[in-house]
């Protein structure tokens, strides 16, 4: 009984500290605060990303302000977004008042980014977001450039360039089932979790499928969160489909590629399966995820430009696995820091207006913002050739394999792009089984 | 000026004999200064968030005490009320431009309806069987929410709602005096003639029955005024986080204010709403261990309730008070003799 | 397709038949609504990656490590926590919430958030009329049949059945006809526990072991049960067949409504409810007090 009376003591001691507060640090270090679902994979890639940047600069002597050196400083904040966006907006909340960071990066669920993003601004801190891919993040600074003008998206490209390259992915294997197995017309399914974001792609593929010599047998929309999908899968193999355009950002892409590998339905699983893009994928499936091709950012051995290799291998040897696109923050910090050290200011708007000209090279690719059609700012990352494009992996053997762009043709009459470490897509055998005449 | 005098005197004498007799009393004058005085004295807008959370939580709190607590209908799906007001304001303030103060309270209107559409086959249920159907209510509307995205945003939710107020300031007064007038109204409303039915149905429905009392009447008000209060939490909570998602709806939602509640103490209406102001800034404390913040938060719940299974509050408020076994008045413990009848405490 | 549906359906049904029968003899004979049941299940399911993985034992004894680890873990839990606060109805309530919410915590402290499997017992798929079905799913649906013939035996010819049933139809008699009414209460609790472990051994590999796989089951268990009537070993299974129906029916019927599949059974189960307020084969137990 005293000890919980002792307990209720000291939480109340506590928080009372905590409310009169931490005495501000040196004006000598720049704050960047990190903020993402710090117990999860997402926000573990935000903070390894951060780390990265942060010795890599601090080891160069710094950051260079005009004529001052100043170290970088790393805040971690959980925002436990996934379990309770209250407890995000609060993070958030926390960086700005208490730490007093000069810029954040990270933010996963949109709903907490959404809001977290309010406070970011109300600040005028410069916010990078670093893994939500809707475009009313965007559509924000657009529509009211004043009060969301500090918002940059960092990483992922936005959903409607996500629908574009995984349609691309589409046709690319589509012409292989077609050229391998001999098929005329490729039978696709269409598995997309239930989310707003996945909703115009489904519409999209409607009107698409057609055009690229394609039919659609139908379209289910499992619940995120699914844990069991044999019921889709026998429904999928019914119909006929040879492939399978599958459309998850979340825990439902664990088992609908092992459950569909384990039960052998013959039809190629293509399109984006965030979940197919960790390291853990193997082991969370059983090996059965085998032969699944998804979009993703970073492979081991696929090289976009000479910035690529060493940050995906210094991050595989840091910390054991592959970078997801989250550790992205990487390149935040480090695009933070470079224009920073051009404009010799730390002051935000200043910032703001060279970040919004600048382009520049990161290890995925190279970063352009871009504008609206009507020509308003927007923030948001211009994809294409040239700048960033995504690969595709497949997985083989334990690994994932780098199987996109090959001799890809963005236009008619534009040079073939491969990019370096590029490997031959496989069709899994039992498909080719089934359908091999 | 005598006038002043007289009101001045009166106050005088209430706060003397009324208030400053009970310890209980002093915490409540105690808690409604602080929360008013606090930001003037210390403006931290971090602080501030937080009690403006809490107050709005609070609410949320006291609303479900008001329906499960008084009249024992255990509500295990409260997150409907809340996530049916939040959408509601929202909708209302978005598509068809209501500012704040109109939006809340019809939001809020929309949360009523919510509450007898659930009440209404909830009648006849019992118990168990209620609290474990009531679970089911916001989850089937989180399956409406989703099938709706033009309505209602899909996962992503309506965002962009108008602020309450332009500072943070004026955001903390204007949640924080709704919170201490909709508890105290929620509080009067349990001390009132129908909060004595509250009671009677919890305690022996067949007897409020028997004594032609219309039960049914009174279990479809107590879910309508529940779902209005926490409806008006959770038009609040949309418009201060300027965002209605589908985490309003989510069941950690409902077992949070079950928690909460429990933890405070049921049936008070001030443990619930204490209970709030203790465990949300706890939360926010454990920051300083991360990973075992949650851990540490169901530690805690766990241990105090093997402790004080009624509650925290009430337990504590036991201990500094003891009831008059002959007029039922309450006395502080210290006191040897009533102070109203002079009868012996011990 | 209505094949397809049947198959579908009685898998996703043994699955919530087999939670729900723990939970459900917990809950006639304690008195215990105990949310942290689907936490146990997964638990038992950790428990098994670990002696697996990390340990080196093969499926089977992974097994049998979990469900009686988790059996033991069950018994501990109740004797510190719940069984001193059993008369506070609310306090249980909450006391499980929050036990439910500390095991995946600790789950998480221990094996992080990422998303994890294990194998299962025989690999591969059947081929049954044309659907295809997993070994494990089949394994799942003898399991639950295994189930319920021990469970008859148990509680219709055993001294400590007989002392289960008395004391889920009237407790305070059981204890006056000499019957040591906490004792029951415990190898309830233990034996319950140890059914959400072995669910979980059995559906574990069919899917993805994380720290908040509880809460899906968890919905879906109390609906099972809820439809079934509390306390009605019985009613919860043929409730958790004919919510498994309903699932598979959304499913095929309009698979771009599949996300809804949970939406529909709920508001089955509350139609039921609207119609029989004790559900399918409850019986309103009488005000205790």
């Amino acid at each position: 009984m005293k000890k919980v009376r002792l307990l209720l003591v000291a939480g109340l001691v506590g928080m009372l500290a905590l409310t009169i507060g931490v005495p501000a640090w040196g004006a000598d270090t720049i704050k960047i605060g990190v903020i993402g679902p710090m117990q999860f994979v997402q926000g573990k890639g935000h903070w390894n990303g951060a780390i990265m940047a942060e010795e890599e600069i601090n080891a160069k002597g710094g950051v260079k302000v005009g004529k001052k050196m100043m170290k970088i400083e790393l805040v971690k904040a959980d925002s436990n977004e996934f379990l309770n966006v209250t407890d995000a907006t609060n993070a958030m909340e926390l960086l700005m008042t208490r730490d007093k960071v000069d810029f954040v990066v990270g933010g996963f669920r949109t709903e907490a980014v959404l809001a977290m993003q309010d406070i970011a601004m109300e600040y005028q801190k410069i916010f990078i977001g670093c893994g939500a891919a809707h475009p009313e993040l965007c559509t924000r600074v657009a529509q009211d450039y004043d009060t969301y003008k500090y918002f940059f998206r960092g990483t992922p490209f936005n959903s409607a360039f996500l629908v574009r390259t995984s349609f691309l992915h589409l046709k690319f294997v589509g012409d292989i089932l077609k050229k391998e197995l001999g098929l005329e017309k490729v039978k696709v399914a269409v598995v997309a979790e239930k989310a707003m974001w996945a909703d115009p792609m489904v519409a999209a593929t409607e009107g698409f499928l057609p055009k690229i010599g394609m039919e659609s047998v139908g379209v289910w929309r499992p619940s995120p969160v699914a844990t069991d999908v044999t019921a889709e899968l026998s429904a999928i193999q019914r119909a006929g489909a040879q492939m399978i355009f599958t459309i998850f950002s979340s825990s439902v892409g664990i088992p609908f590629a092992r459950q569909g590998g384990e039960l052998k339905i013959p039809a190629v699983q293509v399109g984006i399966n965030v979940e197919g893009q960790k390291d853990g994928f193997w082991e969370a499936t059983q090996g059965m995820g085998e032969y699944i091709l998804t979009m993703n950012t970073y492979c081991r051995g696929v090289e976009y430009n000479e910035l690529t290799a060493p940050f995906v291998e210094t991050y595989y040897k840091r910390f054991g696995e592959t970078p997801t696109y989250t550790a992205d923050t990487y390149s935040a910090i480090k695009a933070i820091v470079a224009t920073i050290e051009e404009t010799g200011s730390l002051d935000a708007d200043e910032l703001v207006k060279a970040m919004e000209v600048s382009e520049r090279k990161v290890a995925s690719g190279i970063v352009k913002y871009m504008k609206d059609e009507q020509g308003r700012h927007l923030h948001d990352l211009t994809w294409g050739p040239g700048y960033l494009t995504s690969l595709a992996i497949q997985w083989i053997d334990g690994k994932p394999v780098g199987v996109w762009p090959n001799k890809w043709v963005a236009a008619p009459g534009a040079p073939e792009i491969t990019y370096k470490g590029i490997q031959d897509y496989k069709i899994p055998p039992w498909v080719i089984q089934a359908y091999k005449k | 000026m005598n006038l002043l005098r007289y009101h001045l005197r009166k106050l005088f004498l209430i706060l003397k004999n009324e208030v400053f007799v009970l310890p209980s009393r002093i915490v409540v004058l105690l808690f409604f200064l602080t929360v008013l005085l606090l930001p003037l004295l210390y403006d931290d807008p971090y602080m501030m968030r937080i009690l403006i959370l809490a107050s709005i939580f609070a609410i949320f709190a006291a609303s479900w005490d008001l329906l499960s607590g008084f009249t024992g209908q255990i509500n295990f799906g409260h997150a409907l009320f809340f996530g049916v007001g939040a959408y509601g304001t929202a909708i209302l303030n978005l598509r068809a431009g209501f500012p704040p103060w109109a939006s809340i309270p019809a939001g809020a209107l929309v949360a009523v309806l919510a509450g007898l559409l659930v009440g209404l086959p909830c009648l006849r249920l019992r118990g168990t069987y209620l609290a474990l159907t009531t679970l089911a209510f916001p989850i089937i509307l989180m399956g409406f929410v989703f099938s709706v995205p033009e309505l209602t945003g899909g996962e992503l939710g309506l965002s962009g709602l108008s602020r309450l107020a332009r500072s943070r300031i004026a955001n903390y007064y204007i949640v924080v005096i709704t919170m201490l007038v909709l508890v105290t109204v929620m509080w009067k409303i349990t001390d009132s003639h129908m909060g004595i039915i509250f009671h009677a149905i919890r305690e022996d429905e067949l007897a409020v029955k028997a004594a032609g009392i219309n039960t049914t009447k009174y279990k479809l008000i107590a879910f309508s005024l529940s779902g209005f209060f926490a409806g008006l939490a959770g038009g609040l909570y949309a418009h201060f986080m300027r965002i209605a998602g589908p985490s309003t709806l989510e069941i950690s939602m409902s077992f949070q204010v079950v928690i909460w509640s429990v933890f405070g103490g049921m049936v008070t209406i001030w443990g619930p709403v204490g209970a709030v102001f203790i465990l949300f800034p706890l939360l926010e404390f454990f920051r300083i261990w991360p990973e075992l913040r949650q851990l540490m938060f169901a530690i805690v719940v766990m241990i105090v309730l093997l402790y004080m299974p009624g509650g925290l509050l009430p337990w504590l408020r036991s201990k500094i008070e003891n009831e008059c076994p002959r007029c039922k008045i309450r006395n502080i413990a210290t006191r040897k003799v009533c102070r109203v009848c002079a009868a012996d405490l011990h | 397709m209505l094949i397809d549906i049947l198959i579908t359906s009685l898998i996703n049904g043994s699955t919530y038949a087999l939670l729900a029968i723990g939970f459900s003899l917990i809950f006639g004979v304690a008195r215990i609504v105990n949310i942290a049941h689907t936490a146990f299940y997964m638990v038992a399911a950790y428990c098994i990656y670990f002696t697996t993985y990390r340990l080196g034992f093969n499926p089977l004894s992974a097994m049998i490590t979990g469900i009686v680890f988790v059996s033991i873990l069950g018994l501990i839990v109740y004797k510190i926590f719940i069984a001193p606060i059993r008369e506070h109805e609310q306090a249980v309530l909450i006391g499980t919430i929050a036990l439910a919410i500390a095991l995946q915590e600790i789950m998480m402290l221990i094996f992080t958030g990422d998303y994890l499997s294990v194998p299962a017992l025989i690999k591969g798929y059947a081929t049954i009329l044309g659907v295809k079905v997993f070994y494990q799913q089949l394994i799942t649906f003898a399991s639950v049949l295994v189930v319920l013939g021990l469970m008859r035996l148990f509680l219709m010819h055993t001294k400590l059945g007989l002392a289960i049933r008395a004391t889920a139809q009237d407790r305070e008699v059981a204890n006056l006809m000499g019957m040591n009414e906490s004792r029951v209460a415990m190898m309830a609790v233990v034996i319950s526990v140890g059914l959400a472990g072995a669910t979980g051994a059995i559906i574990v590999p069919l899917t993805t072991v994380e720290p908040f796989m509880w809460s899906h089951p968890l919905i879906m268990m109390m609906a099972v049960v809820v439809l079934g009537g509390m306390g009605s070993i019985k009613g919860s299974f043929y409730a958790a067949f004919i919510l498994g129906f309903a699932e598979a029916m959304v499913v095929f019927l309009i698979p771009s409504g599949a996300f809804l599949k949970g939406a529909v059974a709920l508001s089955i189960m509350i139609l039921v409810l609207v119609v029989r307020p004790t559900g399918l084969f409850g019986v309103q137990f009488e005000e205790e007090g």
